[in-house]
């Protein structure tokens, strides 16, 4: 809408006077108000532009804008038409134009030109009111030279910054509101203006220090914009800024000293305690960690109602003008799911399997509840793939031995995979390439993920078969156990590199090791030793199967070989285990607790009974057949 | 294909807008015995099947869009346009109708017609576009900021006092580049459609289940499409078919609500959970799902225990025909969603699923049934063995014989093991279609049964009859159509084929004076004359252009085109028709002379179709694809006529008295002004409008009096003007002889040839006077053979724009009949003399040039302006002559 075409009504007010709203409009009731402030506007803009009248004009203007704000509630967005039209309005009073100038080649312009004494204090009101346009959309050097103006038109010379002190900041603090007339009435002060610009831009700054990287100016700017004129709410954002600048500098002491802070200040600034928890996980404090996480949890099922500002109401806002992405990544709200799931995953991380096992089984629940549980699978949430929290599951119930409870967990996850898992997949060695003589025809997304997607089906299924082998070993049923293990065995993967063939090649050596370890339960040794070679083939070096192999080779009594392998492994260096942990711990939360089972428990007797082996036999070592003895073994059998 | 029986049922009529119903927006719901209804209008209508009479009506504040039913607690909910949701409970509104029926009066029509006022809008926004329930949720749809938002509301529990429709969850995606840029209001025209797809373990997908269109898909498909974490998570899905042929897919369980505080939204988190599952490229009308494989004996009985396992068909329906269906395919090694897509006889108004494997849709001609069981349909083992897939290759479409229906649905009493289709027609009926199964066959009939069949052959007849009304009313339009386009043709090929000769439509273009509005104005007439042996029919346009041409007097002025453009109701061959346009009075307008005048004929092709019909459904309706030849932007046929120039000479305007022979030269003796206050608006005018020419060329002479007139002159050969105007047998004087050539085209100097007249004074079209003086001459020091006759013509005006506009249209025509003359020889020349005045000229010419290269500044300025109009006026006074 564009007032300036209206014409004077019959009601118009004649240009002078001060109309209705200078006297008896105040900032109360603002969106009843507001439609008369613009139809205010409307009459003394269809009058041609004179200077007496550009004061009331001005200071009219300056109450719609902030009324338009104030009643709209939300962030501020795009340009601010009303002041351009209000600067040409100047001009055009100054006998002069430029309509195709840039608002801030306006702005220059007017405040050089314009010299009027009577027009200064409603130019630098409006330039407030810009000020917080420029703000909100973060175009911090527009809004410097804007204050550079309005400074120096006043006191050239003054404005000049001392060293290392932000410039927006100190113009900011140096410009000298103009005196509020009597006369013409604001609905915001624009000292309070001032107050909350200077809070904003050095929030702004903040959070654009913090994501470039430069922590310690953003602290600084984080505990100026703290030190500022907000809302209890705002504050507790600040906050909770700098406590995630302070944990990225590491000083998670201080950060946590900052998020208690912003917990004290407004309680409802949940992001404040997921970030503790952060904190706290890095610290390695586990019991405060899962604290603020139950916490948390308990504080998003509540619906708290909305706390009464008890700061005074403002038209124009800190929160209407700070509104980046960044902030918004900041204060991500988790979802309970969410929640849950970490509480759950944190428990089994640390071994509190019975902790571990209620929260899984309630996050499991809330699958149930409805649509009024959301469970986000977005790339920012916090939870994995919905199999992997089932074979998270199993795994906790599994280690808190209910092994009925995970076999039918597992049994979820492979029946849900079966349908999907094509009977034979290719995976060529240049997966990039999209012309892959597959029949798999890319309905979404193209080949490649179909593929990738494939390869993570059959991994899941294989890691249930996997669960439900060890499930049933501990339950004694070693038939069961030895049908599963064999399960997750039917596929054969070429070497490969994708993280996910990865992956199946490591659920195939546990499942190895499984299967041999109940062969050598039942005594069947040579099955046994078979097992543990192939296992060792996928993943030459690995200590459990190594181990293995020398035990079912001692059982076997051929304990010569025993020793030799023995010795040889013994011998590898220490650094390939620590790095075998290493890549262990890459490998899925799921397959922790395998891996922890495949490990062999006797190698101490083992290695005691070996030794004493080759003391009374005082075997030669350099008479063995000195390389491949797997080999030699697998022609045997 | 076996025929589908049917029979069909009228149940009533609901009004309709003239043109009929558009599909889109109206509904057809059926629940136990009542039939929800919406017209597109701002009602919507309660019907009791059992009883045939309407039971309500409802009126909302804005055309309804959308109406679903929620049955537990009946309610109905109503999206108007730019509006919001409406709830109406329907039992409060019985228990009224009950208290208002209350004196046993029984009537077949409800008592009111019930307003549905804002108190009842619950979700008050006006950028919605679509919303569907699932069971005790709202999923609505809108658009805004250049997305879509999908958006979850909790409805109230009835017994709970908690408050009323809570938002769970909101997402906002874009699919695709655009939702509807170009447009700001929602595409009025398509709506999305929403569909609710749900895995057969969801809880509560049994009994309690409510979604209108909403289906159970089985497993895998489900996983293979949605993806295993929803299906998993037993994530109901929303599938979203856009106007723009994307067909989405959301799951509910896991929207996205990444809601920060202040509800500002994380716009650089991209839509995750949303998936585009396939872009049909046309607006989808429909989404459903079928059962295309029958099972097996023992699976049936499970079907019973456990209830239906869902659908294993998945279809979305664009506007013009193009279909797709996705169905899991088991049979190689790899489970692979399969994918057809077909093409239907479109446009494609609505359609419906039947619980088998049978679709029907809906077109303006026809519904028809498309099966797609294939594996049980094909017979043939060759034929199974050819194919790839677990889809038919092609679909073989059944007809119904029911026109021109805008909103489909299976009623649910079809449960009861007859299949019934409710239909809205675009007349506004409302009619059942029983769809009994092709192998039922009739045996005896019962008395009731005759009566029955009886009343299904009337509404059979009254079907037939409707769809006789329809296909001739089609029929006839397309048969003017081919009427008009071939009078078309004929015009054109008659036009065209006369390129070189006379046309044989003929457009003469002639400046006049005219008096319009108490106004003395300059008005074009173009006589339009069909010589040609077809008439021209209506549809047809005279398009008048003016140009003013590009070598007018300012040089950098851009091509100014004005269109005039006049409809031609008829014009029979041999007739004539004059239109006149006005060019500008003298008061306001300024006329740059020289116009270019083209007319051309102009057909629009969209005019075939009938003044009626506007709508692109009609355009649908004759060609059934989107033709691009018809894009609104080329869409006739022009065929140029005539070019012509209007100049200064043509629109001179004299005294009702002609000058007499002896008037003495107007710049001696000015006529007197008639009226002060008319000079000075004349001499402002002059003062203000710089009339073509550079401001800074312009001399300085205001308030100083009538500036001195300018003046130009040529001069012409006797000889040559007399071989040219061929006077020589005449007993005029060559000079009058001349004036009355150069004015020949002007209609008002007739008064000319009855007398002798050698200068004229008239007014040019912005009221400046003009004086045209031609006086024979001898030239002396041109030859040495003696002294040259020659004609000089002297123009002379106070306006130096109209001298300016006065000589360029004396010389255009001097040049134009020069070429034409037959050259007799030029005389012998006195070279020297010749060489002189071209050497003068030049000289002036560079000196013009070098003044004009000079921008002038201030003082100086002004002196070069001086000089510049003498160079000038120098120039325009050449002491040479034509030969």
């Amino acid at each position: 809408h564009c007032p300036s075409r209206c014409r004077p009504g019959p009601e118009a007010c004649g240009p002078g006077s001060t109309g209705p709203w200078g006297t008896s409009v105040y900032w109360a009731a603002a969106p009843v108000y507001r439609s008369q402030f613009l139809v205010g506007l409307a009459v003394v803009t269809g009058l041609p532009a004179a200077l007496p009248t550009l004061p009331l004009e001005l200071t009219v203007l300056y109450n719609s804008l902030l009324f338009t704000v104030g009643a709209s509630d939300s962030v501020i967005e795009g340009e601010a038409e009303g002041i351009r039209q209000g600067l040409l309005r100047v001009l055009e009073a100054c006998g002069a134009g430029g309509q195709d100038l840039s608002t801030e080649e306006l702005w220059q312009k007017v405040l050089q030109d314009v010299t009027a004494g009577e027009l200064q204090a409603p130019l630098h009101q409006l330039g407030a009111l810009q000020a917080a346009w420029w703000l909100a959309a973060s175009r911090l050097g527009s809004t410097a030279g804007l204050f550079r103006l309005l400074s120096h038109a006043e006191d050239p010379g003054r404005a000049c910054c001392r060293e290392g002190e932000n410039e927006l900041l100190s113009l900011l603090k140096a410009w000298q509101v103009p005196a509020e007339e009597a006369s013409l009435p604001l609905v915001q002060s624009t000292e309070d203006l001032k107050e909350i610009l200077c809070t904003a831009a050095a929030f702004l700054q903040g959070l654009q220090e913090l994501e470039a990287g430069n922590f310690a100016t953003a602290l600084s700017l984080f505990q100026e914009a703290a030190g500022g004129f907000c809302s209890k709410r705002v504050l507790a954002q600040i906050y909770t800024c700098l406590g995630c600048c302070a944990q990225q500098m590491g000083k998670p002491q201080t950060a946590l000293q900052h998020l208690k802070r912003a917990l004290q200040v407004d309680f409802q600034c949940l992001p404040a305690l997921s970030h503790a928890a952060e904190v706290y996980h890095e610290l390695g404090e586990t019991n405060a960690e899962l604290e603020a996480l139950a916490l948390l949890y308990e504080a998003l099922g509540k619906k708290l109602p909305a706390a009464a500002s008890s700061s005074p109401y403002f038209l124009i806002r800190t929160e209407l003008l700070v509104d980046t992405p960044i902030l918004a990544s900041l204060l991500r709200h988790r979802h309970p799911s969410e929640v849950k799931y970490l509480l759950a995953q944190r428990c089994l991380q640390y071994g509190r399997v019975a902790d571990a096992v209620e929260h899984y089984l309630d996050f499991l629940a809330l699958f149930q509840e409805g649509l009024q549980q959301q469970v986000p699978l977005d790339d920012s949430s916090a939870l994995p793939r919905i199999p992997e929290v089932f074979l998270e599951t199993a795994s906790a119930l599994e280690q808190a031995g209910r092994h009925q409870d995970a076999i039918t967990v597992c049994e979820e996850v492979i029946s849900r995979t079966t349908d999907l898992i094509p009977r034979m997949l290719q995976v060529e060695e240049r997966l990039e390439q999209p012309e892959c003589p597959s029949s798999g025809a890319g309905l979404v997304g193209g080949l490649l993920p179909q593929k990738k997607e494939s390869l993570r089906y059959l991994a899941w299924r294989a890691a249930g078969y996997l669960h439900q082998g060890w499930a049933w070993a501990k339950l004694g049923e070693s038939k069961e156990a030895i049908t599963q293990f064999s399960r997750c065995m039917c596929l054969s993967v070429a070497e490969n590199l994708l993280p996910e063939v990865e992956v199946i090649q490591k659920i195939r050596l546990l499942s190895l090791i499984g299967r041999g370890m109940q062969f050598l339960d039942l005594g069947r040794h040579k099955e046994a030793l078979l097992d543990f070679l192939h296992g060792l083939q996928i993943s030459p070096g690995d200590p459990a199967a190594a181990s293995y192999l020398v035990q079912a080779l001692w059982k076997l009594n051929r304990k010569q070989e025993a020793a030799a392998h023995w010795q040889k492994f013994s011998q590898s260096p220490p650094g390939e285990d620590g790095q075998q942990e290493g890549q262990g711990r890459s490998f899925p939360l799921y397959l922790v607790s395998c891996l922890k089972q495949a490990m062999f428990p006797h190698s101490e007797s083992l290695a005691r009974s070996i030794q004493d082996y080759l003391a009374t036999t005082s075997w030669d070592p350099s008479s063995k057949p000195s390389q491949s003895p797997c080999t030699g073994l697998a022609q045997g059998l | 294909m076996a025929q589908v029986g049917h029979r069909v049922d009228y149940l009533a009529g609901f009004c309709c807008p003239v043109g009929g119903l558009v599909a889109g927006k109206p509904r057809v719901l059926c629940h136990e015995n009542e039939i929800y209804l919406s017209n597109g209008s701002e009602f919507v209508y309660v019907y009791d099947q059992e009883g045939k009479v309407l039971k309500a009506v409802y009126r909302c504040p804005d055309q309804v869009w959308h109406v679903e039913l929620l049955p537990q607690p009946r309610q109905l909910y109503i999206l108007c346009a730019h509006s919001g949701i409406y709830c109406v409970s329907l039992d409060q509104q019985s228990r009224l109708m009950e208290q208002t029926d209350g004196d046993g009066q029984e009537s077949n029509c409800p008592s009111s017609v019930f307003p549905v006022d804002s108190d009842a809008c619950i979700f008050p926004d006006s950028s919605l576009c679509m919303f569907t329930l699932l069971n005790n949720f709202v999923i609505t749809l809108s658009q805004a900021h250049g997305k879509w938002w999908m958006k979850l509301h909790e409805l109230p529990h009835p017994e709970q006092e908690s408050p009323p429709y809570r938002q769970v969850s909101e997402v906002g995606f874009c699919p695709g580049p655009q939702p509807g840029d170009e447009e700001d209001s929602p595409p009025s025209r398509f709506l999305p459609v929403l569909c609710c797809a749900s895995s057969p373990g969801t809880v509560g997908s049994g009994e309690g289940l409510w979604c209108s269109g909403g289906f159970v898909l089985e497993e895998p498909l489900f996983s293979l499409l949605f993806g295993i974490d929803a299906a998993m998570l037993e994530s109901p899905m929303i599938l979203c078919g856009f106007p723009d042929g994307q067909l989405c897919s959301v799951p509910l369980k896991a929207l996205s609500s990444s809601t920060a505080v202040d509800g500002c939204h994380d716009v650089s988190n991209p839509d995750p959970p949303v998936k585009i599952l396939h872009h049909l490229e046309e607006p989808i009308v429909f989404i459903g799902a079928l059962r295309t494989e029958r099972r097996a004996a023992e699976d049936a009985e499970d079907e019973q225990l456990f209830g239906d396992t869902g659908c294993d068909c998945v279809v979305a329906v664009g506007h013009y025909g193009k279909m797709v269906a996705v169905k899991a395919d088991q049979r190689e090694e790899a489970t692979v969603p399969e994918l057809r897509e077909y093409y239907l006889r479109g446009p494609i108004l609505c359609a419906a699923c039947s619980s088998s494997s049978r679709m029907y849709y809906s077109t303006h001609s026809d519904i028809s049934a498309v099966d797609l069981d294939w594996v049980g349909d094909s017979s043939d083992p060759e034929d199974a063995e050819s194919c790839t897939g677990v889809l038919p290759p092609v679909l073989s479409p059944a007809s119904l014989s029911i026109c021109s229906v805008v909103a489909l649905s299976l009623s649910s009493r079809a449960s009861e093991g007859e299949s019934e289709l409710l239909a809205l027609s675009a007349k506004g009926r409302l009619m059942t279609c029983g769809l009994c199964s092709p192998e039922d066959t009739d045996v005896g009939l019962t008395p009731a049964e005759a009566g029955r069949r009886i009343k299904e052959l009337l509404s059979g007849i009254g079907n037939t009859s409707e769809r006789v009304s329809f296909l001739k009313k089609a029929v006839d339009q397309k048969n003017r159509a081919l009427a008009s386009l071939n009078q078309v043709m004929n015009v054109s090929a008659a036009l065209l084929s006369s390129q070189e000769g006379q046309k044989p439509i003929a457009c003469t273009v002639t400046a006049n004076w005219s008096c319009l509005l108490l106004q003395d104005t300059v008005t074009i007439s173009c006589l339009l004359e069909n010589c040609s042996e077809y008439s021209l029919e209506e549809g047809w346009t005279l398009c008048v252009q003016l140009l003013a041409s590009p070598c007018a007097l300012e040089e950098e002025s851009v091509d100014s085109a004005t269109t005039f453009t006049f409809p031609i109701d008829q014009l029979l061959p041999g007739n004539k028709r004059e239109l006149t346009l006005p060019l500008g009075s003298a008061a306001d307008t300024k006329l740059d002379l020289p116009l270019t005048i083209s007319c051309a004929l102009y057909y629009s092709l969209r005019d075939i179709l009938g003044s009626g019909s506007d709508s692109s459904e009609a355009l649908d309706d004759l060609l059934p694809d989107d033709s691009p030849i018809l894009s609104p932007d080329r869409e006739g046929i022009c065929l140029p006529l005539s070019e012509c120039t209007i100049d200064m000479l043509q629109c001179l305007r004299f005294e009702s008295s002609p000058p007499g022979p002896d008037a003495s030269p107007p710049a001696a003796a000015p006529p007197a002004p008639p009226d002060p206050v008319e000079t000075f608006l004349k001499v402002s005018q002059e003062q203000t409008e710089p009339e073509g020419v550079k401001a800074s060329e312009l001399p300085h002479t205001s308030g100083e009096g009538n500036p001195p007139p300018s003046a130009a002159s040529i001069r012409v050969s006797s000889e040559l003007l007399k071989n040219a105007l061929k006077t020589s047998g005449s007993d005029v004087s060559l000079s009058c002889a001349t004036l009355r050539w150069l004015l020949a085209e002007n209609a008002g100097a007739e008064a000319l040839s009855s007398r002798e007249v050698a200068s004229v004074r008239g007014a040019a079209p912005d009221g400046g006077e003009v004086q045209l003086l031609v006086r024979e001459v001898a030239m002396n020091d041109l030859s040495p053979a003696g002294p040259i006759q020659a004609v000089e013509i002297l123009m002379e005006s106070p306006s130096l724009a109209d001298m300016c506009r006065m000589h360029h249209a004396v010389i255009r025509r001097i040049q134009v009949r020069s070429e034409r003359a037959p050259g007799s020889g030029p005389p012998d020349l006195r070279m020297q003399y010749l060489r002189q005045i071209q050497a003068n000229h030049e000289m002036l010419l560079k000196e013009a040039q070098t003044l004009r290269d000079r921008p002038p500044l201030g003082e100086e300025g002004d002196a070069t302006a001086e000089k510049l109009l003498h160079v000038y006026r120098q120039l325009r006074n050449p002491s040479l002559v034509l030969l």
